[in-house]
């Protein structure tokens, strides 16, 4: 049986497009805020989890070994996750698992990625396609992203506009995030008439390159109630990744994220959740691109299947919404520094403790969702967190 | 007793020579066919696919993403992608089990020393690659020839470790002999014996080119389940008693050179989950990283298998050897059998619970119960694993 586990507590810092600390620095910082937010000291610390997508951004080989004295791991176990994009959600998985078998108490995880060490970010990430038979296509992120957006547009029959919709709410949220890279506000015109990179994807449907990292501390039922009054659990975790063949998938069809929805229900059934559309109060979602935000609420089960566009256009996801949806200003407003995506999760953790400043929504919060994706339209990750 | 973890399927394919005619994606596929035969599963029946490989050795990023179709992961409840040694899969699958006992968990490692350049400058660059660039990298500078990086830092620790214990090189060699004529077990004897191994080519001394192991290509797959789903299973379960994991310093500057930190501290976590105490005692049988000869004697001071000042006696009394009261490395370890470099370390495992079942053909040490698992990540890392097994 699955030992309880609760987040006690999160570690912040600003996303830059370029942060003037090292990897190392970055790591520090954000694991001394976590002790700091937990009133703890790095001799409480167990063990460490990290996780952190592409070495290739900072080109150091197993970046997460440069910063074990910085993270608290000095003599203590340390493991490093690498999942893509998802594992700003798969590493406190990890994380969790550590707790749930019983092994250990307390452990901290620390998520991070370096994007600005190198001459361009897209020219790295090129290193993810198979040699083979994707490169010699010519694919990058962008156009990666540029066929599932049309593949999911044309499916449900959602609109250019919708996207925009996504991005305005999510830059203009970002601006009451002190932690924000790209605070905007932006009219959906402002979107729409942002170039193409890939289309139907345009540059102010698309997140930048970030550094920056995040921290969350989990603890056993035991201890978390030593500490807190007030825990917050985990509820369900699930993982699903679909075949990296994209080509030769039984659905071929990049619009419906299979094993997103495969994630999903894992984790609703774990939490308990039947009819996450009523029962889950706030949701963030991985938005590297608008479409992918309205993608996942689908997967979420937060709106219908295909049912995203009327979702932003009813105002749900906003704010002030029936269920509001990337009140930090998600990926898009935040900053997207691949690993540290787990803002997501560190956001969801602060809207149900009532700590997130001026982010935070008017409702009452007592559980949300975060989720995360990456790879070759692959992987996805999400964790279901709150009060019991 | 609560739900234990057993290891219920093993699949291991290893070659003597380079394997060029398959790629890494294949030789995993064979490696967990063979593992799901061996515990008469199927791919339905896999709950969790855990992989470990490095990016940089791979030459591309996400690579673990490559290799989940191999390992029977798409579309399955759980899927981790660590960047460490492949014994961490086996921790992480553990954990896994013990969170949901209700799952099978494949955990594989596959690496193909073949499909690189592992004898040239690509992986001395590789090696710069993993310091830190801002201070420890700048090193890098003032050794005359980049090809020389490697051995140039494992020499500095051997060094170390050889003031510390007193040791020789000729008795450091002698594990380098104890290791090869392991790898040859059953067929005749190997051709390298202690003059041919103080002889070999020098790089840095006290390294030379027969007491560093030699890259390999190997795929390496295992099957865990709690022991609540094994009641019904063909081959005989191995428990993991206890399993330890540790990191010592970023950075080489600042770390105590010639001590296995690392390992002592793994071991202490796995040895205390275990129950075990008198390791000298109570271990049957060890798999341990000899990636180079003396980090194998440095590996069996911080695992308690001898003191330090014991370990000349050690090996004078062959109490390491195949027919001594601890064998450690009868199947040859990373210097006789090749260093697939990450994957290795989940094949310790392997070859430790084969030797449990009595299933290790031509090699096999009688009267294994309790077996011990260990692997080093490498220069310039100071990270260890180890897994403490025994029998059903």
């Amino acid at each position: 049986m699955a030992k309880k586990v609760a987040i006690i507590g999160v570690g912040m810092q600003k996303f830059e497009f370029r942060k003037e600390e090292t990897v190392e620095e970055m790591i520090f910082d954000v694991t001394r805020n976590a002790l700091e937010n937990c009133h703890l000291s790095k001799e409480d610390i167990e063990a460490v989890v990290y996780g952190s997508a592409v070495d290739a951004f900072c080109g150091i080989h197993n970046s997460d070994k440069i910063a074990i004295d910085a993270s608290g791991g000095l003599l203590r176990p340390t493991m490093r996750n690498s999942t893509s994009g998802s594992t700003a959600i798969s590493t406190p998985i990890l994380g969790y698992t550590h707790v749930a078998s019983g092994l250990y108490n307390l452990v901290m995880v620390i998520c991070f990625e370096k994007m600005s060490e190198n001459v361009a970010a897209q020219a790295v990430f090129s290193t993810v396609y198979d040699e083979a038979f994707v490169r010699p296509i010519g694919l990058n992120v962008p156009i990666q992203c540029g066929l599932e957006a049309r593949g999911y547009l044309h499916r449900y029959g959602l609109t250019e506009r919708q996207m925009a919709k996504v991005s305005v709410k999510n830059r203009g949220n970002a601006l009451s995030n002190p932690y924000a890279q790209l605070p905007m506000k932006l009219t959906v015109d402002d979107v729409l008439s942002s170039p193409y990179l890939a289309w139907p994807v345009k540059r102010l449907d698309t997140a930048p390159v970030t550094d920056g990292a995040r921290a969350v501390v989990l603890a056993s039922e035991d201890v978390a109630k030593e500490l807190t009054d007030d825990p917050v659990w985990i509820r369900g975790v699930g993982r699903g990744a679909d075949s990296v063949w994209f080509m030769g998938r039984r659905n071929y069809d990049l619009g419906r994220l299979d094993y997103a929805y495969l994630a999903a229900k894992q984790a609703y059934d774990m939490a308990g959740i039947q009819n996450p559309m009523t029962e889950i109060d706030y949701a963030e979602v991985y938005d590297p691109f608008t479409y992918k935000e309205m993608q996942h609420c689908e997967a979420l089960g937060l709106c219908p299947e295909g049912g995203a566009g009327r979702m932003i256009d009813e105002g749900i996801s906003l704010k002030e919404g029936a269920l509001p949806v990337n009140a930090s200003g998600g990926l898009q407003g935040e900053g997207n520094p691949i690993g540290a995506g787990m803002s997501r999760l560190c956001w969801c953790y602060l809207q149900i403790k009532g700590q997130a400043g001026a982010c935070q929504v008017p409702k009452t919060v007592n559980i949300a969702v975060a989720n995360a994706w990456g790879g070759m339209f692959q992987y996805n990750a999400v964790m279901v967190i709150g009060r019991d | 007793m609560e739900n234990r973890v057993c290891i219920v399927g093993i699949g291991l394919v290893e070659s003597a020579q380079s394997i060029f005619e398959l790629s890494h994606k294949e030789l995993l596929f064979y490696s967990t066919r063979k593992a799901l035969d061996d515990a008469g599963l199927e791919r339905k029946d896999i709950g969790g696919a855990i992989t470990s490989s490095y990016d940089f050795l791979e030459g591309r990023s996400l690579s673990n993403q490559f290799t989940l179709d191999s390992i029977g992961g798409v579309m399955k409840p759980c899927d981790l992608r660590l960047g460490e040694d492949g014994i961490y899969s086996l921790f992480a699958g553990y954990m896994e089990v013990m969170a949901d006992p209700s799952k099978f968990v494949v955990v594989a490692s596959v690496q193909k020393a073949s499909e690189r350049d592992s004898e040239g400058l690509g992986y001395q660059k590789l090696i710069a690659a993993s310091m830190e660039p801002v201070f420890s990298r700048p090193v890098c500078n003032s050794i005359p020839n980049l090809l020389g990086l490697e051995p140039v830092l494992a020499a500095m620790e051997a060094r170390a470790f050889m003031e510390r214990s007193g040791l020789k090189e000729e008795q450091l060699a002698r594990v380098a002999v104890k290791n090869f004529n392991n790898a040859n077990s059953g067929r005749e004897k190997s051709a390298i014996n202690l003059k041919a191994v103080l002889e070999s080519e020098l790089f840095s001394w006290p390294i030379r080119q027969l007491t560093r192991a030699k890259e390999a290509d190997a795929a390496c797959t295992l099957i865990l389940a709690s022991e609540k789903k094994v009641r019904a299973m063909a081959q005989s379960p191995v428990f993991i008693r206890g399993i330890g994991w540790c990191s010592d310093q970023s950075h080489l500057a600042f770390r105590q050179q010639g001590l296995a930190r690392e390992t002592k501290w793994a071991t202490h976590q796995a040895y205390k989950m275990a129950g075990i105490q008198r390791p000298d005692k109570e271990i049957n049988l060890a798999e341990v990283s000899d990636w180079y000869a003396h980090r194998e004697l440095m590996h069996c001071e911080a695992l308690g298998f001898c003191n330090l000042g014991e370990i000349g006696s050690c090996i004078a009394d062959g109490v390491f050897e195949k027919e001594g009261p601890l064998p450690v490395n009868v199947s040859g370890g990373l210097l006789g059998r090749g260093n697939a470099i990450g994957t290795s370390g989940l094949t310790r495992a392997a070859q430790v619970a084969l030797q449990i079942r009595g299933q290790a053909n031509g090699y096999q040490v009688p009267g294994v119960e309790v077996g011990l698992a260990h692997s080093w990540s490498g220069i310039p890392t100071a990270t260890a694993g180890v897994a403490v097994l025994s029998k059903w």
